[in-house]
């Protein structure tokens, strides 16, 4: 915090030491500049909020402007549940997917308290801006899903976020138009019916989010070991009970399927919304497209079986929370712990359910009949028993996304299967600090 | 052609050293000759202005003295200590479970320690400039004085700034700013590149230190775990490759257009200016943002492509990859000539502006008599209209290949959340194929926070840059050529 006043003082000096160098005989007092430099008035607004009395002064980071009417909601009902003291807290709007991006490129300007999503947990925590839950972790524990919880410990084990939200993994939206429950078993059955119907199965392949599914179902593993940052991947390994190699011809074949079509996000909504893309892999995020392009023959469920050397091979997944960190930098971390506590329980959890349709990682909220009957949610919690809480350190990604295009292109070069798994995995497990 | 050019003078950076060496004679010599209160004012600065009674330049030199010392030896000298490490205290804190606040140690800070040290550098160098001139100022006074000229009250100091030295009052400020925003930064990104200022290292919480070259070389050299040095080369490849074909591309483009609505056939030519007119004013982004969609897997072109059977016709000759739709943006064989043809589309209405200026303003004259003389449209274009055109333009060329090399606009719009590289060499460096040098290096602090890397590449575009700037305009605007076309 000083270093942040000498900042001050030095850029104020500095400027007039360079006033005296280029000019005149005399130092020129009448000169502007001194204090122009709005990036340390901004700072200096920032520090000195060292509370004085029982005022508490916290900043609150959601992730979407929708949020703001919620929180707002909460903030009312914290400040009233602790009439002692006199809050002052401030919401400001920040990505749930760009959150530790904005966080760790200054910690100690950040908010006091965020929300993020899970798969972010791991740079924070490595970074050191998270601190820990030292206020009642247990109680913290047993009122959320052990997923949740799992996706807010450290390598350490203990406690660094309160779980908010449950329903940010993926699952298959499918028009019961053309499916019925049975052929959303199986992959080869979906594709099958689509490509009959002269329609498609989207499937985000060259993501390596949704395409870890593959390779994690056929019993093939990658995680980030205990270091917190390096990865550990046996996808090329040879002597696994289904080879790497194995899943890719699967998945090969998937692409190559007529009825088959990589769409992420944005082509995903576009094809939902002009017929083309009849079932597909997303998230609750996309549930209200789908839901207004399908009418009541929306639906949703697991992810279904592919065939691999052979046999049906349920997809995995990884699932995902919204989580809500405290900055361990904040001047308050006590009233900030507080604040993160009540914006993550019961009450806050079902409020945002009821205001934002977000499914919640309270257990007791999850378990209320409202929540059961939104198909999306449902669909992440049938999806749950497969999914893993992800623990993935930052070279996965574009490896792997590399290697779902080439799939996704047909592996036009024709290259080994198990050269290209190599390459992968080099990439995937290549030290961190390269 | 007149004599005094072939008498070329010193080169620029012979004269820069010695007039930097005739400053410090200057101030050596004021300091030998200079009488007891000269010689006094390199340890006190001022008591030369002192004792001819310039009480408040006096004081005030003093008191920029004591500022500098202060500022120097109470602020910076901690950090600069630890310039060496670059901190060895990690931060630690312990929470307060009575007061509820998190107790801090006394911790390091790696990235405050380097810019502290560059300041305090920066501090030292321009404090024995300013003693140095405070020397000659000490001496100037006192020969004054001795030759009973007149001394410059503070007023009259004042009154100068405001008058014969405006210039420099004017020019203080600009000043201050480039070497605090400007060379500052500029030096501490630089030093960036020899330490490990990654995402394992990141302040406040963690420590990074000095590396030397090993980023200079994983990026230079190929090695099992390292992939930097292929998709380095890939992308400084296609960067240069990229701002040629852009820069002429649109240049071409841009002449012929402004020729084509100038020829005195064209009929209604202010309307066809306005029409181009109205694409610029659009900004830039928001016309990229749309063609990317247009342009997109699923986007309107592939539609009516799709309905149109070429979709399935490019497909059975192999150009594509699936039968669904044509990886415009997607497919790097697709994706590169797509970007450099929208560049175009975006680019061609302002270079035409130009030309049309330029056109405007050939000697009419030049061009009647060549037509006197029977020259036909191709040749007075070929003689007259491209060398005029090339002259006034040609130092903007090379600017726009430059610009054109940190084109982030056009390629980062077009590609972002579309483009996904099948280049697993690439991917592992976290580039892709459509990557300038500089949304590389965007990708690699936003994403990535691997600064030490996105530094390394910095310098590396900023040593292309300046040696095709110094190449190009030394061999354009070089000697006579100013002259040349009249």
């Amino acid at each position: 915090m000083r270093n942040r006043k000498h900042f001050l003082w030095l850029t104020a000096m500095f400027m007039m030491v360079c006033l005296v160098m280029t000019g005149c005989a005399s130092t020129d007092q009448t000169q502007p500049g001194v204090t122009d430099d709005p990036q340390a008035t901004v700072d200096t607004g920032a520090v000195t909020d060292a509370p004085s009395g029982d005022t508490v002064n916290l900043r609150v980071w959601v992730g979407d402007n929708e949020d703001v009417a919620w929180i707002n909601q909460v903030i009312e009902r914290f400040k009233a549940a602790n009439p002692s003291k006199t809050y002052n807290i401030d919401v400001g709007v920040q990505n749930e997917g760009d959150c530790s991006k904005v966080v760790l490129s200054d910690p100690e300007a950040a908010a006091d308290v965020f929300t993020f999503a899970d798969d972010q947990f791991n740079s924070l925590y490595n970074a050191g801006a998270l601190m820990e839950v030292v206020d009642d972790p247990d109680g913290i524990r047993a009122a959320n899903t052990e997923d949740s919880v799992a996706a807010a410990t450290g390598q350490d084990g203990k406690l660094y976020a309160y779980p908010a939200t449950a329903d940010n993994g993926y699952f298959m939206f499918y028009n019961t138009e053309y499916f019925t429950a049975d052929d959303v078993q199986t992959m080869d059955g979906m594709l099958a019916k689509a490509a009959e119907a002269g329609k498609y199965v989207a499937y985000p392949m060259s993501n390596g989010w949704y395409f870890y599914s593959f390779f994690k179902g056929a019993g093939l593993d990658m995680h980030v070991m205990d270091d917190g940052v390096t990865n550990t991947c046996n996808w090329n390994a040879t002597d696994t009970e289904i080879t790497g190699v194995e899943v890719m011809q699967a998945l090969l074949d998937i692409a190559a399927n007529p009825g088959f079509r990589e769409a992420d996000s944005d082509p995903f909504v576009a094809g939902v919304k002009d017929g083309s893309i009849i079932a597909g892999v997303s998230g609750t995020w996309n549930a209200n497209v789908a839901a207004e392009a399908w009418g009541d023959s929306y639906a949703a469920t697991k992810l279904p079986t592919f065939t691999v050397a052979g046999r049906q091979v349920q997809m995995a997944s990884f699932s995902g929370f919204k989580l809500v960190g405290v900055n361990k930098y904040s001047d308050n971390v006590g009233d900030a712990m507080d604040f993160a506590a009540f914006m993550t329980n019961y009450e806050s959890q079902v409020s945002r359910f009821e205001m934002r349709r977000q499914g919640p990682s309270n257990v007791e909220a999850l378990a209320s009949d409202v929540v059961q009957a939104e198909p999306a949610i449902a669909a992440v919690v049938s999806q749950t028993e497969f999914a893993d809480v992800q623990r993935v350190g930052s070279k996965y990604w574009d490896p792997a996304a590399a290697l779902g295009k080439i799939i996704v292109n047909g592996n036009p070069d024709n290259q080994d299967l198990q050269t290209l798994l190599d390459n992968a995995v080099a990439g995937i497990t290549a030290p961190a600090d390269q | 052609m007149t004599s005094n050019t072939s008498a070329r003078k010193q080169p620029a950076i012979i004269r820069f050293f010695a007039s930097i060496g005739a400053f410090f004679m200057g101030a050596v010599h004021a300091f030998a000759q200079g009488d007891v209160w000269v010689k006094l004012s390199a340890l006190l600065w001022g008591v030369s202005c002192l004792a001819r009674r310039q009480f408040v330049k006096g004081i005030l030199l003093i008191a920029e003295q004591l500022l500098i010392l202060w500022a120097f030896f109470g602020l910076l000298w901690p950090y600069l200590l630890k310039f060496g490490t670059l901190g060895t205290v990690e931060a630690e804190q312990i929470y307060d479970p009575v007061t509820r606040r998190n107790v801090w140690n006394n911790y390091d800070n790696s990235f405050l320690i380097l810019l502290f040290s560059v300041l305090a550098i920066a501090l030292a160098v321009a404090a024995v400039v300013l003693w140095l001139r405070n020397l000659r100022l000490a001496r100037e006074v006192e020969l004054r004085a001795k030759e009973g000229k007149h001394i410059n009250s503070f007023r009259e100091d004042l009154r100068d700034c405001l008058g014969v030295k405006f210039h420099r009052t004017l020019l203080a400020l600009p000043t201050a700013g480039v070497l605090l925003f400007t060379v500052i930064p500029l030096l501490v990104m630089i030093l960036i590149a020899f330490t490990n200022y990654d995402r394992n290292h990141l302040v406040p919480s963690r420590l990074f230190t000095w590396v030397g070259w090993q980023n200079v070389s994983s990026l230079v050299n190929l090695t099992a775990s390292s992939s930097f040095a292929y998709a380095f080369r890939n992308v400084l490849v296609w960067t240069l490759v990229w701002a040629v074909l852009a820069t002429f591309t649109c240049y071409i483009f841009g002449i012929l257009m402004a020729m084509f609505i100038n020829h005195r056939d064209t009929r209604g030519k202010k309307f066809w200016r306005v029409c181009f007119m109205v694409a610029m004013a659009v900004p830039q982004f928001v016309s990229l943002l749309l063609v990317r969609n247009f342009f997109a897997d699923a986007g309107i072109v592939n539609t009516l492509c799709k309905n149109a059977g070429i979709t399935d016709w490019l497909h059975s000759i192999g150009a594509i990859p699936t039968a669904n739709y044509i990886p415009f943006l997607t497919h790097p064989a697709w994706a590169r000539p797509m970007i450099i043809l929208i560049n175009i589309w975006v680019g061609v209405p302002y270079q035409m502006l130009i030309a049309t200026g330029i056109l405007l303003n050939i000697p009419t004259e030049l061009i009647e008599a060549a037509r006197i003389d029977g020259a036909n449209a191709w040749q007075s274009f070929r003689s007259i209209t491209m060398p005029y055109i090339l002259f006034i333009t040609g130092p903007s060329l090379v600017n726009s290949v430059v610009s054109n090399i940190n084109n982030f606009n056009v390629i980062w719009l077009l590609s972002r959340d579309v483009y996904t590289t099948s280049d697993q060499l690439m991917a592992n460096a976290n580039a892709n194929e459509v990557d300038l040098l500089v949304t590389w290096l965007y990708r690699l602090t936003q994403d990535q926070s691997n600064y030490k890397m996105a530094s390394v590449i910095g310098i590396l575009v900023f040593i292309v840059c300046a040696i095709l700037t110094l190449v190009a305009f030394s061999n354009m605007i070089k000697g006579d050529k100013e002259e040349s076309f009249q």
